[in-house]
């Protein structure tokens, strides 16, 4: 899948140019050597990559991603298609129904809607990144118990927006759920038990009204 | 005859959805997520064009293109393309970026043709023709009942109406595609199929390939609704790009494709008239009504399946109708199965006008379908449901409640096939005691693994979670596509089959008189070596058909803005028996809430200049969202007796009518047309002005 | 998307020379990426401007608050003492989009966002806006567009948070190619109201640095309306801003959203409601006078009722 080229970049470092001076000479000049390192410096910086494959560096669940890929290659292209991270999905790739989410930082974003080569730096995790030695997260296991799942497709994007808001807010009411997971969409119609699966991760226990009466019994 | 135990301990139970773990943790491999070595991302180029007459498709430039390893025609030779959106050529290349610009240096010379892709223009005379050889609306179907025009004289109250439906949109979430590798040995597909034998069938065929050759695979799918059988276009562009490339493909589309050309549910426009003797029994109907499958409403149509037609008037029996009904032809995507084809049109035109009538009649809306409903479960239902839901204190006169914000109420009935037959399947028993039960249906979220394992835990005296339960390969013995709420019934009797005959040879092969539960272990053991393989089939007397129910509504209309808020949403439902109670109940809610969509949100917009479809997204295609939900409350019916019956399209049926009739009661008029959107609530209000393009009116 | 350059810019006098003419600012990219998706526009480079310094800070004083261009909205959203001097400002920020949304777009991007229109977004419509002959809205289906327009082009201004920063009389903070400018909120929009292609006032290589809100006694509010109950966008939204004084208000500002090609203030309704009492009758010719010049178009004249409960519902929350 992958076929792409190195692209060698041109980079020196301050420090390093700096030591190529002798001590006094530095002392001299230093002014000037200042404002050229700098000049360097904002080169390093501003280095245009692409449009070709670039390398880039990704941690995702903690662990390093190194990947080639041009710049036009979003963050979950570069999950989905150049790694075998494909618990998180691609439904509308426009931003629009959250089956993509993972998080930047424990911040709830749009995989689809963000450029991989933007999604260094940070910390990502994606779905497959939530159970810990084998372990559910008490969200994961709040969605099974509540049968918050049906199709299962929304349902990584639904996880990881319930992981966010948790953690941001451990005791958030319904409205706060609400607004929170409002950029998540199910078309299967698993929302009232993603509530109660949000709600019961929070501590907080409900009761669906449904109830199975025997028709023979009805007058 | 067998019949189901009747110590259910699993079946019935709140079990949990066996393969959610898989789910959760993003281990479920659905056919978009499948990655064979080598495998290639696939990507088909579609019309601009809602009609034109295609005369070159220049491919070279494409397969130049960096990455690219296969570039092919839909088909070759001239052609007419009649929609925006249809398949002209695909490319297969190492990335998606290349299929991108492939895609994009793809010289297509084409000679534009009139087109018309509204409903109400199309059924002109003078409008451009779809299909050369006929008109685009087509000679109505008539049926007739009685003596309809004497019968309307002989009413005490006669109500007319006209109602409207739009065109929608399946979006089920993963979208339609499939991952396939066809080499010598034969083609392998993953597909996101609610038939695993359609994609098997229509791809042999295709591509002149023996069927012992294509295997399908559907171990987990995203969602169906009734637009995944057959392979498409898509799957066959699919196959043969991969043979082209040597290398398996992965073609799924995308959002924008979905809304052109993978199937729809059709609009429609109905003209009703209804008339009721002095006691309240209806006693004429009449119904003129067209509606648009797409390039797909040439001449007349059977109805059901994707066709323009249903049935009317519905649930009621009325001695003296008229019906015609006539399909229009449009350039657009062709409809499909969408979800109970045709009832929810049904259910919303003839609920609408009881509704009227009930008004004119000062008849309480609940007794005027009592009164008439045929259906003696529907009467007993109505009757729970209203005491549930409160019909009595909540229903008021039309428009009277207090205040900007009105409140009000409105029911509706559904009554639906099910049923289901035919399946096969097979299991292993392993002398360790561990069990495989293998059966080639499809789990589209609807809980048939659960379904199985259920059953299987029960016959066998054993847990749930001991089942290892596999689904959605055509090596599996057969069972038939996943539609028509058939799959439960058509796979639990077949499972109870297996199941008993697993048993009894166990225990004929062990020696022991009962192999159940606590001495299951010990009966394996006695297997020594080899694993037990046993078959089983469907039987009578464990399922049938008729999967009826009613709901009840009531709704916030905002008469200062239009907005309409759904706040409590009842529904009594046949339940017949349940097997897995958790999936069972998550059907209804996914039920009601695209009942919902249909009610308030969904309807594909295409413009009349460009002839393109116009929200081809999310964005401005709206899908109910977790803050748009209802309280829901859901009954249902044990009725073993009857065995299992089905209830997934059942449960969608009536929510859109009960909607709409509790938002006329709100507001003391009636908005005939879905969806009904603020600027429609305003409408009928009379708060807006309509004005022409040209009028520089002061509002 | 088409193929791109990718470069991080160090200056904002950097990052116009590196976009040059053909490349586009990258912030959150919430807007830009999903317009480069549909080839609808196809920069040759794009200059990630999230590491210019100082674009990221909300800084408050007694007189000013100044919230940099690369603020995400989320951050404004969640900022405790923001909601409590202009609570507008943060009721327009909580309804951007989703929380995913909110945690990449910025206040520049919000600002800056092209146009939403169905015909605009179209990847196979090529439409005035454009460059194409003709406005497909005014002859199809215009069900969101504008009420208000100075041109041919009926696709409204969608930025909630321009509605919101118009009400509270901010003023944006611009580098054009000389120097920074400051623009209040209708000069950054009002090319678009005599230009058909342009969505505001930006021309290409300027970056929209921060905006600064003078703090005055003053209340706010901000209210919009949707199909659905939230991640839609809004069908008319309404922001105002006024120092209250029981039951009257002065220095009012109102201002209307997603129904102009700018956001659309009316002087004669602001000073009309200068101390006067504020009932139904006042808020009544109030709206009348925002109202005046309102064309209709075949499909949205349904604006009018709710702009006018808007109206209502925001001056009486300020009120209250």
């Amino acid at each position: 899948m992958r076929d792409s080229k190195r692209k060698d970049s041109f980079s020196i470092s301050r420090r390093s140019f700096l030591k190529s001076f002798s001590t006094s000479a530095a002392v001299a000049a230093t002014a000037q050597v200042e404002a050229v390192a700098q000049e360097l410096e904002k080169a390093n910086r501003e280095k245009i990559v692409g449009p070709g494959s670039v390398p880039i560096a990704l941690n995702v669940n903690g662990k390093p991603l190194k990947l080639e890929v041009e710049p036009r290659v979003t963050l979950l292209e570069a999950l989905r298609n150049h790694s075998n991270l494909t618990g998180s999905k691609e439904v509308c790739d426009r931003g629009t129904c959250g089956a993509c989410t993972v998080l930047f930082d424990d911040k709830p974003v749009y995989s689809c809607s963000v450029l991989a080569i933007e999604a260094q730096g940070k910390a990502i995790t994606t779905i497959e990144g939530l159970a810990q030695n084998g372990k559910l997260s008490p969200v994961q296991q709040a969605f099974i118990d509540q049968d918050a799942l049906m199709c299962g497709y929304c349902t990584p994007g639904f996880v990881m927006s319930v992981t966010a808001l948790l953690k941001q807010n451990p005791h958030p009411t319904a409205d706060q759920v609400r607004h929170a997971c409002c950029g998540n969409l199910c078309r299967c119609g698993t929302y009232p038990r993603v509530m109660q699966a949000a709600l019961k991760a929070a501590g907080v226990s409900t009761t669906s009204k449904t109830e199975v009466i025997s028709y023979a019994k009805l007058a | 005859m067998p019949s189901w135990p009747e110590n259910r301990v699993h079946i019935g139970s709140h079990a949990k959805r066996i393969d959610a773990p898989a789910k959760v943790t993003g281990a479920a491999k659905y056919s978009s997520d499948v990655q064979p070595d080598g495998w290639l991302y696939g990507m088909i180029l579609r019309s601009k064009w809602a009609k034109a007459k295609i005369t070159k498709i220049n491919l070279d430039k494409a397969s130049k293109v960096p990455g690219i390893k296969a570039a092919i025609l839909d088909r070759e030779g001239e052609r007419t393309v009649r929609y925006y959106g249809e398949e002209l050529a695909a490319v297969a290349g190492t990335s998606k970026q290349a299929c991108l610009d492939a895609l994009r240096s793809i010289d297509v010379e084409a000679k534009e043709l009139p087109f018309v892709v509204h409903e109400d223009d199309a059924k002109d005379e003078s409008s451009a023709r779809v299909w050369d050889d006929h008109p685009n609306l087509s000679k109505p179907r008539v049926r007739e009942q009685g003596e309809v025009d004497k019968a309307f004289s002989e009413c005490a109250t006669v109500v007319e109406g006209f109602f409207t439906t739009p065109v929608q949109l399946h979006h089920p979430l993963e979208t339609h595609g499939n991952t396939i590798s066809w080499t010598d040995e034969g083609l392998t597909a993953w597909s996101s199929t609610q038939g695993i034998g359609s994609v098997q069938d229509g791809l042999a065929n295709n591509l002149k390939l023996q069927q012992n050759r294509v295997r399908v695979i559907s171990e987990f799918m995203g969602g169906g609704f009734g637009a995944k059988f057959g392979p498409g276009v898509e799957g066959s562009l699919a196959a043969r790009l991969s043979q082209a490339a040597k290398a398996p493909v992965k073609l799924m589309l995308t959002r924008f494709d979905e809304a052109l050309a993978v199937g729809n549910r059709p609009s429609s426009f109905q003209k009703i008239k209804l008339g009721a003797t002095s006691d309240g029994k209806l006693h004429a109907f009449e119904l003129e009504s067209y509606g648009t499958a797409g390039i797909g409403s040439g001449g007349s149509s059977e109805g059901g399946g994707g066709g323009a037609e249903f049935p009317a008037p519905y649930i009621y029996k009325v001695p003296n109708i008229r019906v015609k009904q006539a399909g229009v032809t449009i350039n657009a995507g062709s409809a499909r199965a969408f979800r109970a084809p045709g009832h929810p049109t049904a259910s919303f035109g003839m609920e609408s006008i009881m509704d009227e009538l009930a008004a004119k009649m000062s008849i309480d809306p609940v007794e005027l379908r009592i009164k008439n409903d045929p259906s003696e479960v529907r009467q007993k239902e109505y009757r729970l449901g209203a005491e549930r839901f409160g019909w009595k204190e909540k229903y008021k006169k039309a428009g009277s409640s207090a205040g900007p914000i009105k409140t009000g109420v409105g029911c509706a009935g559904a009554t639906w096939g099910g049923g289901g037959k035919g399946t096969k399947a097979e299991a292993s028993i392993n002398p360790d005691g561990s069990i495989e039960i293998r059966c080639g249906t499809q789990d589209l979220g609807t809980g048939s693994k659960t379904v199985i394992a259920l059953i299987a835990a029960d016959i066998l005296g054993l847990k749930p979670e001991q089942i290892l339960v596999r689904v959605g390969d055509t090596r599996y013995p057969p069972s038939g596509g996943s539609g028509g709420s058939t799959t439960t019934a058509s796979v639990a009797p077949a499972i109870y089959d297996l199941c008993t005959k697993a048993l009894d040879e166990l225990q004929k092969q062990s020696g022991m008189e009962n192999a159940r539960g606590e001495n299951w272990a010990a009966a394996c053991k006695k297997l020594g070596v080899n694993p037990l393989t046993v078959s089983g089939q469907w039987q009578e007397g464990l399922s049938s058909s008729g999967a009826g129910g009613v709901q009840f509504a009531e709704v916030d209309v905002d008469t200062e803005t239009g907005f309409v808020k759904v706040k409590k949403i009842t529904c009594v439902q046949d339940g017949g028996l349940i097997v897995s109670k958790l999936t069972c109940e998550s059907q209804v809610n996914g039920g009601i809430l695209m009942g919902i969509g249909y009610a308030l949100y969904e309807e594909r917009v295409m413009d009349k200049t460009s002839g393109v479809v116009l929200n081809p997204n999310f964005e401005t295609y709206k899908l109910v969202g977790l803050s748009d939900i209802p309280e829901i409350d859901i009954v249902l019916l044990d009725m073993p007796e009857r065995g299992v019956i089905g209830i997934g399209e059942p449960v969608t049926i009536p929510t859109a009518a009960a909607v709409a009739n509790a938002v006329a009661n709100a507001l003391g008029v009636r908005v005939g047309g879905l969806p009904i959107t603020p600027a429609r609530v305003l409408e009928v209000l009379g708060k807006t002005k309509t004005t022409s393009e040209d009028s520089k009116e002061k509002v | 998307m088409k193929a791109f350059q990718y470069v991080t810019a160090t200056s904002p006098a950097s990052a116009r020379e590196l976009a040059g003419g053909d490349g586009r600012f990258l912030a959150g990219g919430m807007d830009l990426l999903s317009e480069m998706k549909e080839y609808i526009t196809q920069p040759k480079t794009l200059v990630n401007i999230k590491s210019l310094p100082g674009l990221n800070q909300i800084e408050s004083s007694p007189s000013t608050w100044s919230i940099g261009a690369n603020v995400t909205i989320a951050e404004i959203e969640d900022h405790p003492e923001l909601k409590k001097v202009f609570p507008g400002l943060q009721q327009a920020a909580a309804e951007v989009g989703s929380r995913q949304i909110r945690n990449l777009g910025t206040v520049g991007g919000n600002l800056a966002q092209h146009s939403r229109c169905w015909y605009y977004r179209h990847r196979d419509v090529l439409c005035l806006k454009k460059g194409g002959d003709m406005c497909y809205a005014r002859h199809g289906d215009n069900r969101y567009h504008s009420l208000f327009t100075g041109n041919t082009c009926i696709s409204p201004v969608v930025s909630n948070l321009a509605v919101a920063l118009g009400a509270l009389g901010a003023n944006v903070i611009v580098q054009k190619a000389e120097k920074p400018q400051s623009m209040t909120i209708a000069e950054l929009y009002a090319e678009a109201w005599h230009n058909p292609e342009a969505h505001n006032s930006l021309e290409p290589g300027d970056l929209i640095l921060k905006v600064e809100l003078p703090v005055r006694q003053q209340r706010s509010a901000y209210l919009q309306m949707s199909q659905k109950s939230d991640f839609d966008w809004a069908l008319v939204s309404c922001a105002a801003a006024a120092k209250v004084d029981g039951n009257k208000l002065s220095q009012a500002r109102i201002v209307l959203g997603v129904v102009s090609n700018v956001p659309y203030q009316v002087e004669a309704a602001n000073k009309f409601l200068e101390g006067k009492e504020l009932d139904d009758a006042t808020i009544a010719k109030a709206a009348d006078l925002l109202l005046e010049k309102a064309h209709v178009q075949p499909f949205n004249g349904y604006k009018i009722p709710i702009a006018r409960t808007l109206i209502r519902r925001v001056l009486l929350q300020l009120k209250a």
